[in-house]
């Protein structure tokens, strides 16, 4: 009886000890993942070769979706993966229409990930991948709408084929993004600038923006996207305002 | 067994069970600091050259990363200068914004400065002595538990 006792106390007694040097649980939180086409899409806007473009639908299809804490913070500009001491993926292929609600709509709630790490998660990486059902089946990205020009009015379905990888840094914009609190929740955002496309007609010509965008007139013409657009050079993604190192093939 | 040495096992347990609680890690090491004020000046430009006239600013000390330690403008060549806290050691974000483009520059601070508090600050002699109190007490109590058995 007393050396059962000895054998019940010793090891209750060092796993006491042991707890007590050890830090507690891991603190936690949940992290959320948005999609945002912005105004451009909701609202519809005027192309650099003067179209005033209405989007219907624009369904992007995403995959690959991780944000990660990374120390020192990740640099688009030179580009390379992305390593971080906490990484949090989104599991699952999305296809989200961008359009989707009214013109004030919020954006678009890709997926969420709960019981993450808490931290900054400051950068993000996701995938414009090719559909392989739904309304966008075969293609990566699909833009529906309607586009009007001194009176010539054309309706639109733009197919892109092309699947991209985006690799961004931490969220721009009016507030802080990705820092998750304990057992509070944060956000992300994957932003596409469709006026990198098509050019904004509130901007000079020579604005660096419409020298690389490709105008909405080779569309007008009955242009396919994979005859005139070439999306490695689109920089359809970004995090906010912040940049992402781009790859498209 | 005698009185008093049940009665030693049994503080020597309760110091024991004691550990569980947390307690702030002490040690007696030397905190020297220093620190010299430092003007960051950041100057702001586009892929192009062009300047970002006008372009917002939002610096973020790393003591709060979600709170704007100071907000400004670029000036017209793009330039925008601040003195951070040095007493704030660490990396400090600047985010710029003009225009619907924007990015975000990290910036270190403070990092000739000496470390402060307790981390690390015990000495070999004095986790020595810690090991051999929690040993002892490990002992005791298994002293107390394998006492003789009366003949």
């Amino acid at each position: 009886m007393k050396k059962r006792a000895v054998f019940i106390a010793i090891p209750l007694l060092i796993l006491a000890m042991v707890l007590a040097g050890c830090p507690g649980g891991k603190a936690t939180g949940t992290l959320e993942f948005y999609a945002n086409g912005e105004g451009f899409v909701r609202q519809g806007f005027v192309s650099k070769d003067g179209w005033s473009i209405q989007f219907d639908h624009v369904y992007i299809t995403l995959d690959g979706i991780a944000a990660y804490q990374t120390d020192p913070p990740y640099d688009p500009q030179t580009g390379g993966g992305i390593s971080g001491k906490d990484t949090v993926g989104l599991d699952g292929t999305y296809t989200i229409d961008l359009a989707e609600g009214d013109a004030d709509a919020e954006p678009l709630l890709v997926g969420s990930v709960s019981d993450v790490p808490v931290g900054h998660y400051n950068a993000l990486a996701f995938n414009m991948a090719r559909a392989e059902s739904g309304p966008a089946a075969g293609y990566s990205l699909v833009m529906i709408g309607t586009a009007e020009k001194g009176g010539q009015i054309v309706e639109f379905n733009i197919n892109v084929e092309e699947e991209c990888q985006y690799q961004c840094g931490e969220y721009v914009g009016d507030e802080r993004k990705g820092i998750v609190p304990e057992n509070g929740t944060a956000d992300l955002e994957m932003t596409f600038h469709f006026d990198h496309i098509f050019g904004s007609g509130d901007l000079p010509m020579d604005d660096e923006l419409n020298l690389g965008a490709i105008g909405f007139e080779p569309f007008a013409g009955g242009a396919q996207a994979e005859d005139v657009l070439d999306m490695s050079g689109m920089h359809l993604g970004h995090v906010g305002e912040g940049h992402c190192h781009c790859g498209c093939q | 067994m005698p009185k008093k040495w049940k009665a030693i096992a049994v503080v020597i347990g309760v110091l024991a069970l004691s550990l569980l609680l947390p307690a702030p890690a002490l040690a007696h090491g030397v905190n020297i600091q220093y620190s010299s004020d430092v003007e960051i000046k950041i100057v702001a430009k586009y892929d192009s050259g062009e300047p970002m006239a006008g372009a917002q600013v939002a610096v973020y000390a790393p003591d709060d990363p979600s709170t704007p330690w100071l907000t400004g403008v670029c000036d017209d060549e793009g330039r925008f200068s601040f003195t951070p806290d040095t007493s704030i050691p660490g990396t400090w974000d600047v985010q710029v914004r003009l225009a619907g483009h924007g990015g975000m520059i990290h910036i270190p601070v403070g990092g000739s400065t000496a470390a402060s508090g307790g981390i690390g600050g015990a000495s070999y002699l004095q986790i020595g002595l810690m090991a051999a109190c929690v040993i002892w007490g490990s002992i005791g109590t298994a002293l107390y538990f394998r006492r003789r058995r009366p003949a």
